[in-house]
């Protein structure tokens, strides 16, 4: 064992949050106004918590709005089930519908900037999926705040906790789980600025890491979303949920990844491939670009792969083209114009003059970390793990299922991290005054053995060729064939990282080791999401078979997956909660298992 | 007309070891396509040349500032400057790449984000005592109207692009974001405690440290004018009611 590898401290707490975005500070600041003299501490990776992923939502939150006449609740959830492709969670949806506008208000009151309408309300968009009347038409049901929801919930649920006393640990990461017969007791944490390891005790420790978006090549994530909440359950040897259910948004940008907004195909934008072709025609005769989102990606990822798409030879990515340059001037600078910046921006390019470079992009994981309807995190056999909770992207308890409807992201962080905190206060009352002792064994181990490795490679390419395989084989598309040599190539590439050294063995800021513990996070995150990817012989939501088409009701449970050691999995099931059928009240036929179609 | 495809720049990076305390300029010949970012320049030569050159980022699209540098002495946020960009603006293919100076450089281009963002915290960057709505359970009415007055410093990422451009910044001034942030609560209704916050502002640390040089406004890169903001606090405009 590496010699410099030794705690350095140890610091005891209340309430310890690990990854400081909108869930976790939501949780934070609920058990803080209730009970003010609790000791709460929250880590982030970035180097500052308004740096969280959190900040980069653009569109809304949506919640039923109880003045609406044309609105209600239960629209909201069967819009959410749909969505789902009948595999979310029924008690979370009605619990997260319900408590939606009262959120809202929590926001609005605590400074958030909301978007007003003339009368000073707050103003209301469409989304696409949310419907009145069981999809008789589109609702205006989401809040925003301009185009940056997310920064608003950030910045709000950030200074409500500076406000009421939080201790931050900026740039340092979660490395172990702490646990006493079962109970989680706090973690392990590797300060980077210092080099230093330490311990933190705490009686509840909430898990709000955020998504896993680097996984893939092209992401709208952003760069520290490298899936350590999920890496860090499954060292501790509990299942991860549903990890082969990954969203991708079509129209990503080139470069960046982010997302050219669906509205560039409403107000007539044409994909066209590389012989300029209009080639939705041929996949959807009727509906062409304004096809689903589902069905444009793999029309889209079908073109690339025939070879009809376009290599960007400065970013080395095929993409297909967007076409605005006949849309009116008008069109242009009113209707499309943050969409229109993005292009100049980042590609140097105008709309107006040119073609604009798109491919599908990975955006949401809705797979995570299994919790109940209160956010606390279970075994693969449902039982509640004492002291530990889960709530954000990174946590399934599931609300989303296999397709996550816009808007419903950012809802689902303030109210599931809401319910995390209620539960958290009710926990912190119960525990005990000792703490009892614990100590950890896994994190010099692991850093152990990235300080020892001396082979030649570079772990920055080791990533690259990992997001590469991941987006040829299990993106869009997925067969059998593609995701067994997947997992081959996995274990080729752990094979590789484990052997490879490091150019500093300094510990102090060392991006390279940071990156090393990150590319071995994204290894087994990959390996959970093929895996059970393979087992899964349907297509459901985002989840997309070449070889089974077709949803079965055979898969009409949530997959559990464990892997302690890398590669060797375990999988079983949890039962999809389907309550508002079961209970056969008003509209529970709406509740059933139900086509997914629009 | 043309676009030349690629270039052949030279990046001139301020290093700087904390095992050793040196610091040093670095140069690195990176040939790289038209549309590449700063931050994609850093990535290459990590994964090619030199993996321990340590840099920030985060969402890299503009809406965290994580990756603020300085790019011949002009502070910018690396996600945003495309290398033809670079190329024209500079009129070279040769840049030097440091820190902000906000905070001490914890290795290379990584600054302690978090010692900048105490002046920020001393702001009090969230409401002290919120009036509550008219009617209960309800908004607190917002016009549109009233919004505009403020919303567009609402925009601010905390960058601290203005605060490495400031001319005043770097003594006692607690720098023009945290005085963005202070100004949105003075001019919100829905915050009562001005007085706290106009104390705040006019201090030894407020914004009569400020020289009016523009330099935030400027520099910034959501473009959301600073100064004006300022202009309008000293004035003593914040407070009226429209």
């Amino acid at each position: 064992m590496n010699k410099a590898l030794q705690i350095r401290s140890t610091i005891h707490c209340d309430l310890l949050i690990i990854g400081a975005g909108g869930a976790g500070f939501r949780c934070a600041a609920e058990v803080l106004e209730k009970k003010p003299k609790t000791r709460v501490i929250a880590l982030t990776k970035g180097s500052h918590p308004q740096k969280s992923h959190t900040s980069t939502a653009q569109g809304g939150l949506a919640a039923v709005d109880p003045r609406d006449p044309a609105d209600d609740n239960i629209f909201h959830m069967f819009d959410t089930w749909k969505g789902s492709d009948c595999s979310a969670d029924q008690n979370v949806v009605r619990k997260i519908c319900g408590a939606a506008w009262e959120q809202i208000l929590w926001l609005e009151n605590r400074g958030m900037h909301f978007s007003r309408d003339p009368d000073g309300r707050l103003s209301k968009r469409t989304f696409g999926g949310h419907t009145l009347n069981f999809g008789e038409s589109s609702a205006y049901r989401a809040v925003f705040e301009a185009d940056r929801t997310g920064k608003g919930i950030m910045d709000t649920c950030w200074g409500e906790t500076l406000k009421r006393g939080i201790s931050f640990i900026n740039q340092c990461l979660a490395t172990e789980l702490l646990f006493k017969e079962n109970q989680c007791l706090g973690c392990i944490v590797f300060r980077q600025h210092e080099g230093e390891f330490i311990r933190i005790l705490s009686k509840a420790t909430v898990l709000s890491t955020g998504g896993s978006g680097q996984v893939f090549k092209i992401t709208t994530n952003c760069r520290q979303n490298t899936g350590d909440g999920l890496a860090l359950i499954l060292q501790s040897g509990l299942p991860v949920m549903d990890p082969e259910a990954v969203q991708f948004h079509p129209t990503g940008i080139v470069g960046p990844g982010i997302l050219a907004s669906e509205t560039l195909r409403s107000v007539g934008g044409i994909l066209r491939n590389r012989k300029l072709e209009p080639f939705m025609e041929q996949y959807a005769p009727k509906m062409k670009d304004l096809a689903p989102r589902d069905l444009v990606a793999r029309a889209m990822a079908s073109e690339i792969r025939e070879g009809r798409g376009i290599v960007n030879p400065d970013h080395n990515v095929e993409h297909v083209w967007i076409d605005l340059r006949h849309l009116p001037d008008a069109v242009h600078e009113k209707q499309i114009p943050e969409v229109t910046g993005f292009f100049k921006k980042y590609l140097n390019l105008n709309p107006k003059e040119k073609l604009c470079p798109v491919h599908p992009s990975n955006h949401y994981h809705m797979g995570g970390i299994p919790t109940n309807e209160f956010g606390e995190v279970q075994t693969s056999s449902q039982e509640i793990i004492p002291g530990l909770f889960a709530a954000g992207e990174c946590a399934a308890a599931s609300f989303h299922g296999f397709n996550r409807l816009g808007t419903n992201s950012i809802l689902e962080l303030i109210t599931m991290g809401k319910f995390a905190g209620e539960k958290a206060l009710t926990f912190l009352e119960k525990f005990p005054d000792q703490f009892p002792e614990v100590e950890g064994n896994l994190s010099f181990l692991r850093f152990s053995n990235y300080m020892e490795a001396s082979g030649k490679d570079n772990i920055g390419q080791i990533r690259d060729a990992l997001r590469t395989l991941m987006t040829e084989n299990m993106s869009i598309f997925r067969n059998e064939g593609g995701m067994l040599k997947t997992i081959e190539s996995l274990k080729e590439l752990k094979h590789r990282a484990d052997k490879t050294a490091l150019s500093s063995k300094s510990l102090r800021m060392n991006q390279e080791l940071v990156q090393h513990w990150e590319l071995d996070n994204l290894l087994t995150v990959s390996m959970a999401i093929t895996q059970a990817a393979l087992n899964r012989k349907e297509s459901r939501g985002a989840h997309f078979r070449e070889d089974f088409p077709e949803r079965s009701d055979n898969f009409n449970y949530h997959s559990l997956i464990s892997m302690e050691q890398f590669g060797k999995v375990e999988l079983e099931r949890r039962e999809v909660d389907m309550r508002l059928f079961e209970e056969k009240g008003q509209h529970a036929d709406k509740f059933g298992l139900i086509e997914r179609k629009y | 007309m043309n676009k030349q495809q690629s270039y052949n720049l030279t990046l001139k990076i301020r290093r700087f070891d904390p095992d050793s305390k040196r610091s040093w300029i670095q140069d690195y010949h990176v040939e790289a396509g038209r549309i590449l970012r700063f931050v994609d320049l850093f990535r290459k030569i990590n994964d090619e040349q030199d993996p321990n050159l340590a840099w920030s980022s985060s969402c890299e699209h503009g809406q965290c500032g994580s990756c603020s540098v300085k790019v011949n002495g002009k502070p910018l946020l690396a996600c945003e400057l495309l290398v033809e960009n670079a190329v024209q603006y500079f009129k070279t293919i040769t840049f030097q790449i440091e820190p902000l100076n906000v905070a001490p450089v914890v290795r290379d281009l990584v600054v302690d984000i978090s010692t900048a963002y105490e002046r920020i915290d001393q702001i009090k960057p969230y409401i002290i005592h919120p009036a509550p709505p008219p009617t209960e359970n309800n908004e607190y009415p917002i016009t549109p109207h009233e919004l505009e007055r403020y919303v567009n410093a609402t925009r601010c990422i905390n960058c601290f692009c203005c605060s490495s451009a400031c001319i005043s910044s770097h003594k006692t001034f607690l720098g023009p974001n945290a005085m963005l942030a202070t100004i949105i609560r003075v001019m919100d209704p829905r915050e009562q405690e001005k007085d706290q916050r106009l104390k705040i502002l006019y201090s030894e640390n407020g914004i009569y440290r400020c020289h009016s040089s523009r330099a935030c406004s400027f520099v910034c890169p959501k473009e959301i004018d600073v100064a004006h903001f300022i202009a309008v606090a000293k004035e003593g405009r914040i407070t009226e009611q429209e």
